[in-house]
């Protein structure tokens, strides 16, 4: 199967889309509806981040499978990649209680805990790409 | 706790009113406001104490921070208004005899 | 895990369906006590709403579409306080580990306390040194030299906690590396201060009061750099003073001269060292004051100097509500009757 969403994200309007696309392919996932919520969740925020640290970068959905582990597992992944001003600290952005902007967002540490893996690739001055997983449990 | 801080240019001396407790939570406050005062090369500064009623070790150290880099740069600091608490603080730790600490100027910041 | 989150889920279950049949406070009752079980098995907000909305849902089949709804909408709010209440959690686990690591980083510290009082036939003393929280800004050290001479030193490193006990190794190694015959006083404090001087940070400074007691004349010779200042007591006038000596505080200026003091030690008198942590007791009622201090150690004066600093430590402890605002530290060397 190989179903999958691109939405661009320069608006809060990109935003609510994105959200909307993950609800959706979480849904016919099979997901319930508190991890459909967190799934939204999580896009939201890293939409977020790519509307105020970016301005502009895509948000993709994809449904996976994975068939290797002994029991294989189905999910939804979200990739979230921007050529923004990148981030110079992962490790600080990583950690609990570090805000940039301020603002009340749990940042990425919360996006990190509402999935169940994660993955940050950055370079200052050329981009951010954030992978997570959410499998169906 | 906040410290009360207060900045005056006069014609050829700045004041820095200083009211509350000076002790580890507020000292940093302190430090922001009085360390870039002493960068200025050549600049007299007064800290007026009056409102102070507790000094502690970290706020002490404050002073001592100040006064080394004012001596760097050439600028000069005094304190006064102390209290009697405040000035056998600086007495026992003989820093009354590194910094200046005049109880007349008192009359002269008002 | 998923076993008790189902066995969990079909609890509420369970004691939502008896409320809504009892509608009595003992079913309240049950959903506190089953608030606790939620935080015990760290089941966030958004996982509780969701077991009431599936019972709700298998309890009125005919719900309204809008009113099953809104609870997605509850959900979709009560998403913050998920993410809050897992931050939290991460948050307390980091704290564990910080605590465990200040753990043994104040075991350490302990070692750089001597480990036992010296024992002089003339004289008695006692000690009692604690930190504020874990970590202590207070130094204190005992050197007995080869003409049975008893060295005693008392520090206070500005500020408190972990940043003064990083600063109390540095003392503690100095100390060490001290020449090994007898110094006086004065003259240890000045070298102590050119290595302080030259390796603090320029709002960093350290007091000292060091004394040095001669058994065989009963001379107590005593320097201080900026401490607070101790009492002698004398018994055959039964009178406290101050022991004051003059003296700025190490790490301030390189070559500083330390004035060197000197008491006569009758039998009975004491000498009394102690940091500001102990007069700046603070009760609800402002700082005591040094005068309710010199009564404290009266009232214990004939105890031995142990039990003095002990007793003295307790009472002030208690006058604080059992919260010490800084680290506290007492010595009392008396020469025996």
């Amino acid at each position: 199967m190989s179903i999958q969403s691109n939405v661009e994200v320069h608006t809060e309007w990109g935003i609510v889309s994105a959200r909307q696309a993950g609800r959706n392919l979480a849904k016919d996932a099979g997901f319930g509806n508190v991890d459909q919520a967190r799934i939204a969740t999580a896009i939201s925020e890293l939409a977020r981040n790519i509307y105020l640290y970016a301005e502009k970068g895509e948000i993709v959905i994809q449904y996976v499978e994975d068939t290797e582990s002994p029991v294989s597992k189905r999910g939804i992944k979200i990739i979230a990649k921007d050529k923004g001003p990148g981030i110079s600290n992962i490790r600080d952005v990583m950690e609990d209680g570090f805000t940039t902007s301020g603002g009340l967002g749990a940042g990425l540490p919360g996006v990190k805990r509402l999935m169940d893996e994660f993955d940050i690739h950055s370079t200052a001055g050329e981009g951010t790409e954030i992978t997570a997983i959410k499998w169906l449990r | 706790m906040d410290l009360d801080i207060r900045k005056e240019n006069k014609k050829d001396f700045s004041i820095l009113y200083v009211g509350g407790e000076i002790d580890a939570y507020t000292a940093p406050q302190l430090k922001e406001e009085l360390l870039p005062m002493t960068e200025n090369e050549g600049d007299k500064i007064l800290v007026d104490l009056k409102g102070v009623d507790y000094i502690d070790s970290t706020g002490l150290g404050i002073f001592i921070g100040a006064l080394k880099s004012a001596k760097s740069h050439n600028s000069t600091i005094e304190l006064t208004g102390l209290n009697s608490r405040v000035k056998r603080l600086f007495s026992i730790t003989g820093l009354d005899e590194v910094i200046n600490i005049d109880n007349e100027k008192r009359e002269e910041a008002k | 895990m998923t076993d008790s989150f189902s066995c969990i889920q079909n609890q509420y279950k369970e004691i939502l369906k008896q409320y809504l049949e009892d509608k009595n406070e003992i079913g309240l009752y049950q959903a506190q006590q089953f608030s606790k079980k939620v935080l015990e098995h760290q089941i966030s907000p958004e996982e509780t709403l969701s077991f009431h909305l599936d019972a709700i849902e298998e309890f009125f089949p005919d719900i309204p579409h809008s009113l099953r709804d809104s609870f997605d909408f509850l959900l979709e709010v009560m998403m913050g306080y998920g993410m809050a209440y897992r931050a939290h959690q991460s948050l307390r686990d980091k704290q564990k580990e910080l605590e465990a690591e200040i753990n043994v980083a104040a075991s350490m510290q302990q070692t750089f306390l001597p480990e036992e009082i010296p024992q002089v036939d003339s004289l008695d003393i006692g000690v009692i040194s604690v930190p504020a929280s874990k970590m202590s800004g207070d130094y204190y050290h005992f050197i007995r030299d080869e003409n049975d001479c008893i060295g005693v030193a008392i520090a206070d490193i500005i500020g408190k906690g972990i940043p003064a006990a990083l600063c109390m190794s540095m003392i503690k190694y100095a100390m060490d590396s001290l020449p090994e015959q007898r110094l006086q006083p004065g003259a240890l404090l000045e070298n102590l201060n050119r290595v302080v001087e030259q390796n603090v940070a320029s709002n960093m400074f350290i007091t000292m009061m060091y004394g040095s007691y001669d058994p065989h004349v009963h001379h107590f010779y005593y320097s201080g750099a900026g401490h607070e200042p101790g009492f002698y007591y004398s018994q055959k006038e039964d009178t406290f003073e101050e022991l004051y000596a003059k003296g700025l505080v190490l790490g301030i200026k390189r070559h500083t001269k330390f004035r060197e003091y000197h008491k006569q030690v009758e039998p009975g008198d004491f000498v009394v060292l102690l940091s500001d942590g102990v007069t700046e007791c603070r009760t609800e009622e402002g700082f005591i004051e040094r005068e309710e201090l010199i009564e404290l150690i009266r009232k214990y004066k004939e105890l031995p100097a142990q039990e003095i600093v002990e007793k003295v430590f307790y009472e002030l402890e208690r006058l604080q509500d059992f919260q010490l605002r800084d680290d506290f530290s007492l010595i009392i060397l008396r020469r025996k009757v």
